[in-house]
C-alpha cells in the first residue's frame, strides 16, 4: 500500500476512520505484517501450563502457535506448522507431550520445537538432512509478565514494560492484588464472530457509550442501576487504554459473594497508592494494543484475545480469571458470574458479536467504503491523568463517554502501518520527543 | 438404572417435544415453567483433546451456560424487554429430538434419566444460519402429575463455536 493510502485511513487526530479499515484486503494484508507479526500478543496465563510437558495451543495473527513447558520450565512458544510441508503437528488444545509428531510424514519435534525423529533417515536423506536449522519456527521473544505469557515475532520491537509504556501502571493494578497472582479457570472459550478484529478491540480500548443502549437489556430486567455520567477513559499512549465507571465497572449491578472481597483488596491497595484507587480500581474495560482485551469488574474479570481470521472473521479466545488465593466458594461464584454476563451466552456479551459482525458486513459496500467512521467523542476535551487523579499517573484521560482511546489506537495502528520497522518507530518518536 | 415402559417412554417424549416446540415458537415463559426451582441447567464446553484425554469440561470449569432457575429467569425476562438485541429481530429456530431414551433412577424415585441428541437450526436476519448439534441429558422429576427438569446437561459436539453467540436455548 502507497504511504498516502495509509494517510488516508486514520486522520483527524484518529478522529476519522476509513472504512476500508475494516474490510480491505491489502489493508489486512499490511496489519498482518506490520502490526500481528511486530507487536506483543497475547498467548494465554502461565496456570494454563502447570506441570513440565505441558502445552496449549494458540493465535498469533493468523499463525497458529504451540505454547509449551519443557522440563527446565522454560516456556517456549512455536510455530505450529511443520518444516516439511507445513502440516499442523499439534492438533490438540492442550495436552501433555514430550514431542510433537506430524501426522503426514512423521518428522517428530520435542518441546523446545528441536527436529528430534526423521523417518527414513538414511535411506530417503541419506543422513544429509540439515536437522539442527530444521527446528519449528521459534518466536524469538517470549516472556511471562506476572503470569501473563506474551510474545513478539521482532526482535527489534521495544522489550514487554517499554510496549506497555504508560499502561504498565495501570495493569500492575489489576495483576497485582493480593499475594498468590492469578489463575484462569480451567477452559477457554472459543468462539468467531463474523466481524473485523478491530471493532472488539476498540469496543473494550474505551467505549463505554455503547454500554447503555447495547446492554440496555440488563437495566431493564433489574440487574443494575441506570448509568451515571461519571467515570473516566485512560489513555496511556502506545495503542493501549481503558476506562470505566468511577468506583469500579459494574459498580451500580447487584453484589455478588466476590463485592465485597474486591472492595477490600481495593481498600488495600488505596492505602498504599492513594485514593484514586477507589475512583478507578477495577479497572473496568481494557484493550493492550493490539488484540488482548480485559474486563475487570466487580464480579468477574476476564482476559480475551481477538484472532483476526480475514479481515471479516475473528476467532475469539477468552478466559476467566481470579485471584488464586480466593476461598473456592467465591473462585466459582466468579466464574459463573462471568459466564452469565460474558462468553458466548452471556447476557452482555451476546450483543456485542452481534454489534461487531453487523458493522463489518455493512461496511463492505463500495459506497459505504467511501465514509469514514467517526471517533470524534470528546475530543479536545482531553487532559492528564495527574491534573484529575493527581499521583504522578501517565497518560491522558477523558470522561466516561469520550472516545480518546479509540483515537488513540487508531492512531498507533496508523504509525505501525506505516513504518518499516520498529527503528524508524523510534527515530519518530525521539524526534518528537525532541521537539517538545 | 431400570428400563421403563413404553408408555412411559412416549409421554416422555412427547413432554421433550413439547418442551422443543415451546422454544421453536417462543413461548419462553411457559418453557421457564417446565423446570424445578433447583434445575441446573449446564452447557459444559468441549476441546480438541488427544485420544484417552478428557474432552468434557468439569463442572468447575468454564461452560458456555451453568444457569440456576433464578439466572435462567433473567435470561427469559431479557427477550421480553426489546432491549435484547441479539434476539431482535428474533432468531427463527427448528428443534429436532432423535436417538431418545429413558431409564428410571431407582425403582421407588420420582426421577428419570434421558438423553438425547439434539439438533438446533437458526436462521436470523438475513442469512445468519448456525447449526448446534450436541447431546443432551436431562433429570425429569415428577412434580404434580407432570415432568420438570430438575437438571440439564447440554455437550455441543464443537469446540471452537462457529457462531456469533448463544442467544437461543437448549
Ligand atoms: S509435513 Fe510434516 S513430516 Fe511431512
Ligand atoms: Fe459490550
Amino acid at each position: 500500500m502507497e504511504l498516502a493510502a495509509i494517510e488516508d485511513l486514520v486522520r483527524e487526530g484518529g478522529a476519522r476512520v476509513s472504512r476500508r479499515a475494516f474490510v480491505d484486503n491489502d489493508v489486512y494484508e499490511l496489519e498482518l505484517a506490520r502490526v500481528f507479526a511486530r507487536c506483543w500478543l497475547y498467548l494465554g496465563h502461565d496456570s494454563q501450563l502447570r506441570e513440565p510437558g505441558d502445552y496449549f495451543t494458540a493465535y498469533m495473527g493468523e499463525d497458529p502457535i504451540i505454547v509449551t513447558r519443557g522440563d527446565d520450565g522454560v516456556i517456549s512458544a512455536l510455530l505450529n506448522s511443520c518444516q516439511h510441508r507445513g502440516m499442523r503437528v499439534c492438533r490438540s488444545d492442550s495436552g501433555n507431550s514430550r514431542y510433537f509428531r506430524c501426522p503426514y510424514h512423521g518428522w517428530s519435534y520435542n518441546e523446545n520445537g528441536k527436529l528430534v525423529g526423521i523417518p527414513r533417515l538414511k535411506t530417503g536423506y541419506f543422513d544429509e538432512l540439515d536437522r539442527e536449522n530444521l527446528g519449528l519456527v521459534r518466536v524469538p521473544r517470549i516472556t511471562n509478565y506476572k503470569g501473563m505469557i506474551w510474545a513478539n515475532w521482532d526482535p527489534e520491537a521495544p522489550t514487554f514494560e517499554e510496549y506497555l509504556g504508560g499502561m504498565k501502571v495501570y495493569l500492575d493494578l489489576m495483576l497485582d492484588r493480593i499475594p498468590g497472582g492469578l489463575e484462569a479457570v480451567e477452559g477457554v472459550h472459543k468462539w468467531t464472530i463474523d466481524g473485523n478484529w478491530k471493532f472488539a478491540a476498540d469496543n473494550f480500548v474505551g467505549d463505554m457509550y455503547h454500554v447503555p443502549v447495547t446492554h440496555g437489556s440488563a437495566h431493564s430486567i433489574g440487574l443494575r442501576q441506570a448509568w451515571s455520567d461519571l467515570g473516566y477513559q485512560i489513555n496511556p499512549g502506545n495503542g493501549h487504554g481503558f476506562g470505566g465507571e468511577y468506583g469500579g465497572l459494574s459498580a451500580a449491578e447487584n453484589e455478588t459473594s466476590y463485592t465485597p472481597y474486591i472492595k477490600q483488596i481495593r481498600a488495600h491497595l488505596a492505602e498504599q497508592n492513594g485514593d484514586y484507587i477507589n475512583k478507578i480500581v477495577p479497572l473496568g474495560h481494557m484493550t493492550i494494543f493490539p488484540n488482548f482485551s480485559a474486563l475487570d469488574t466487580l464480579r468477574f474479570r476476564t482476559f480475551r484475545v481477538w484472532n483476526p481470521v480475514g479481515p471479516e472473521k475473528m476467532q475469539v479466545h477468552a478466559w476467566a480469571i481470579f485471584d488464586k488465593a480466593l476461598p473456592d466458594e467465591i473462585k466459582q461464584s466468579i466464574r459463573q458470574q462471568y459466564i452469565f454476563t460474558f462468553g458466548p451466552s452471556g447476557v452482555f456479551e451476546q450483543e456485542d458479536g452481534e454489534n461487531w459482525s453487523q458493522s463489518t458486513r455493512s461496511t463492505r459496500g463500495w459506497i459505504a467504503r467511501q465514509y469514514d467512521l467517526n471517533y470524534s467523542m470528546g475530543a479536545g476535551h482531553e487532559e492528564p491523568v495527574e491534573k484529575v487523579l493527581g499521583s504522578n499517573l501517565p497518560g491522558q484521560m477523558g470522561g466516561i463517554w469520550s472516545e480518546i482511546n479509540q483515537r488513540g489506537f487508531y492512531l498507533r495502528w496508523q504509525q505501525l502501518l506505516k513504518a518499516d520497522s520498529w527503528n524508524t518507530i523510534r527515530e519518530e518518536e525521539k524526534a518528537l520527543g525532541a521537539d517538545k | 438404572m431400570n428400563a421403563v415402559s413404553s408408555e412411559l417412554l412416549r409421554e416422555v417424549e412427547q413432554f421433550l417435544f413439547h418442551e422443543a416446540r415451546l422454544l421453536d415458537e417462543r413461548r419462553f415463559e411457559e418453557w421457564l415453567e417446565l423446570f424445578t426451582e433447583d434445575t441446573h441447567y449446564w452447557m459444559p464446553i468441549v476441546s480438541t483433546r488427544e485420544r484417552g484425554n478428557r474432552e468434557v469440561a468439569t463442572e468447575s470449569e468454564l461452560a458456555y451456560f451453568d444457569d440456576t432457575k433464578e439466572t435462567l429467569r433473567y435470561r427469559v425476562k431479557r427477550l421480553y424487554t426489546g432491549l435484547a438485541w441479539a434476539e431482535e429481530p428474533p432468531s427463527r429456530t427448528c428443534r429436532f429430538l432423535s436417538n431418545i431414551q429413558v431409564e428410571q433412577n431407582s425403582d421407588a424415585s420420582l426421577e428419570l434419566s434421558t438423553r438425547c441428541n439434539l439438533m438446533v437450526y437458526r436462521t436470523r436476519l438475513e442469512t445468519d444460519r448456525d447449526l448446534f448439534i450436541g447431546t443432551r441429558e436431562d433429570v425429569l422429576r415428577r412434580v404434580n402429575d407432570t415432568w420438570q427438569v430438575a437438571r440439564r446437561s447440554i455437550t455441543l459436539t464443537e469446540s471452537v463455536l462457529d457462531a456469533n453467540n448463544l442467544s437461543i436455548f437448549f
